[in-house]
């Protein structure tokens, strides 16, 4: 049975057309902003610290904490939403934008406020053209209102006016704008190839200023936190490490995909596959699941009883990231499925970092002499070797992100590979 | 050939918008490749003159992004997501019925496959690049335009329709 929840990032479950202004402000939108302007911007990143609210774009970093690096010093400061939204099976801030923009407007004004930041970046992915075209017509509502831009009818807690302006803006295809150094290049207007860290962002970061950036989600979570409070906020999810609803994307084999917006560590993977996604179309049961995209290690069958959050998924030996889960059935080929991960990590490689740029290479070329069933049991070695080479030798995760799936498809599911190289027949692993 | 008048113009409205103009170079583009299509050598320099940059630099930026196309492209690109979720549910075959419906001879192998109609008018391309939609898989994208949902032979005879009639409309490659 599905759990009792009302959605607060996604309350309308199909529905397609965007939120007004109007609609937004009659269920309480912008409560939540007029609630922090009353407040000292210290005290509203204290708010955010004491919710527990993690980011939700991957990375799992505490928010508050984040706000909390920018220093008090004159001069401009920015805050930037990643919306660069490309992680494969991942769709959710799509959703938030092309339904909810006002719920990331709102976010952004608050985290805005809170850091000192009069201008105000969201960084969409290119391909999402309506999202953005929505998004700058709830601006233009705001500005319309008085809400954002100027003359502004919001005072803040000091008597001055509360000025903010937000600009919409869209990359042109290229999954590293996901990281965040990658992105604030991309926005400066160079090729968008991640940052050696220090300097971090929160002390140089877009035109060398103090800048946060933040996902989409995390935004979208802020204003309930500031409308209904930290005790209401805590009290959906699973304190202290997985507080607050969570979108989960769900894809593959499962009868009904979608986004399922439930609280962290309420439910197992089983229960989510069978009870929300409706199991399998073929019948077959789970052979794997990835559950942060194609970034992490696939998930076994036999760890489906792991708790939907932070640490259920950690324990089950991968990790929650965007929450993009991707369930392959038992006719799922794995070898086959990881060449189709690396090829898009060859891709989307920057070329900056000499491993992830070599490394990428090598595994894709690799894996797909296997998958083409030229491969020899020595590729194993190679993939293995190339892995190790790759990991933890770039100055961002995409490197990482492009071993998960080879070393845990070859620890799970050596077996694919040895059919694929002739060494094993598929009706022996049929029969395992 | 210079840009008209009215892209010149949004691109020196973009210069103006944001605290460095180096941010515009890649709106810019951007506007530049709408009116063209491409974004030739000489469109390159063009639109680097009107931000008051280097041609470097707006070479630098064509080059890297996917969007942005330095070659000559077919006025209707149709491009298939075939990364993993898509992939499972039946992406491949969907891009391989529309390429027999549109007589289009595929190239490529694995996760990167393209082609293109007899009179160029149409480029159809299987991609690893996800577009956001795996959950309304099948999909593909026909220029800037999501279609989602293409799980029967009739979806994928009306996209072709549909492609079909923007190349009869679009100006000939």
């Amino acid at each position: 049975m599905p759990i009792d929840y009302q959605p607060i990032l996604l309350p309308n479950p199909g529905r397609t057309t965007a939120v007004t202004l109007a609609e937004y402000e009659k269920r309480g939108g912008y409560v939540g902003l007029k609630n922090a302007l009353e407040k000292t911007p210290d005290e509203v990143t204290g708010v955010v610290k004491d919710s527990g609210l993690k980011g939700r774009g991957g990375a799992g970093f505490p928010t508050g904490l984040k706000w909390s690096f920018v220093p008090k010093m004159p001069g401009p400061k920015y805050l930037v939403v990643n919306a660069d939204e490309s992680e494969p099976g991942t769709f959710k801030d799509r959703d938030i934008m092309e339904v909810e923009p006002h719920t990331l407007i709102e976010g952004v004004a608050i985290g805005s406020y809170a850091i000192g930041c009069e201008l105000a970046f969201i960084y969409i992915r290119g391909e999402y053209t309506v999202a953005g075209d929505r998004l700058n017509a709830a601006i233009a509502e705001c500005k319309k209102a008085g809400l954002l831009g100027q003359p502004s009818t919001l005072k803040k807690a000091d008597g001055t006016p509360f000025v903010l302006d937000i600009i919409v803006f869209l990359g042109a295809g290229a999954y590293i704008c996901g990281e965040e150094t990658a992105l604030i290049e991309s926005l400066e207007g160079s090729r968008p190839m991640p940052r050696s860290r220090p300097p971090f962002p929160a002390v140089a970061g877009l035109y060398m200023r103090p800048t946060v950036v933040n996902n989409v989600e995390t935004m979208a979570n802020v204003p309930f936190i500031l409308e209904k409070g930290v005790d209401a906020y805590k009290a959906i999810g699973n304190p202290p490490n997985n507080t607050g609803p969570k979108i989960f994307c769900l894809s593959g084999h499962v009868k009904k995909p979608g986004n399922y917006e439930l609280p962290l560590g309420k439910i197992t993977l089983r229960q989510f596959i069978e009870e929300y996604g409706g199991g399998t179309p073929s019948g077959l049961p789970v052979k794997g699941v990835l559950p942060a995209g194609v970034s992490a290690p696939i998930i076994h069958s036999s760890q489906l009883d792991a708790v939907m959050d932070y640490d259920g998924i950690k324990g089950a030996g991968s990790m929650l990231g965007s929450a993009s889960f991707i369930v392959m059935d038992d006719s799922v080929d794995m070898a086959w499925a990881s060449s189709r991960m690396v090829e898009f990590f060859r891709h989307e490689s920057c070329g900056k970092c000499t491993p992830c740029r070599e490394g990428t290479s090598w595994l894709e070329k690799t894996m797909l002499r296997i998958v083409d069933g030229k491969g020899k049991e020595a590729d194993l070695d190679t993939l293995s070797f190339v892995c190790k080479q790759i990991a933890g030798n770039t100055l961002c995760a995409l490197g990482d992100f492009a071993t998960s799936s080879v070393v845990s498809s070859l620890k799970l599911y050596k077996d694919d590979y040895l059919v694929r190289i002739g060494k094993k027949s598929s009706s022996d692993r049929a029969a395992e | 050939m210079t840009l008209s008048v009215a892209t010149v113009t949004a691109i020196h409205a973009e210069v103006a918008r944001y605290p460095s103009k180096k941010t515009a170079l890649l709106p810019a583009l951007k506007l530049a490749q709408k009116e063209r299509g491409w974004l030739s050598t000489e469109t390159l320099g063009e639109v680097a003159d009107l931000v008051g940059l280097p041609h470097s630099h707006a070479i630098e930026l064509a080059s890297f992004y996917a969007m942005l196309f330095t070659e000559k492209v077919a006025p209707v690109r149709v491009e298939f997501c075939i990364q993993l979720p898509c992939a499972l549910v039946g992406a491949e075959a969907a891009l391989d019925k529309t390429a027999k419906l549109l007589d289009v001879e595929m190239h490529g192998t694995h996760g990167t496959r393209h082609g293109h109609t007899k009179d160029h008018q149409i480029e159809l391309h299987g991609t690893v690049e996800c577009y956001g939609a795996c959950h309304r898989a099948p999909m593909c994208r026909v220029g800037d335009d999501y279609v989602e949902n293409l799980k029967t032979d009739d979806d994928l005879k009306k996209l072709v329709g549909d492609v079909k009639i923007r190349a009869q409309q679009a100006p000939k490659h």
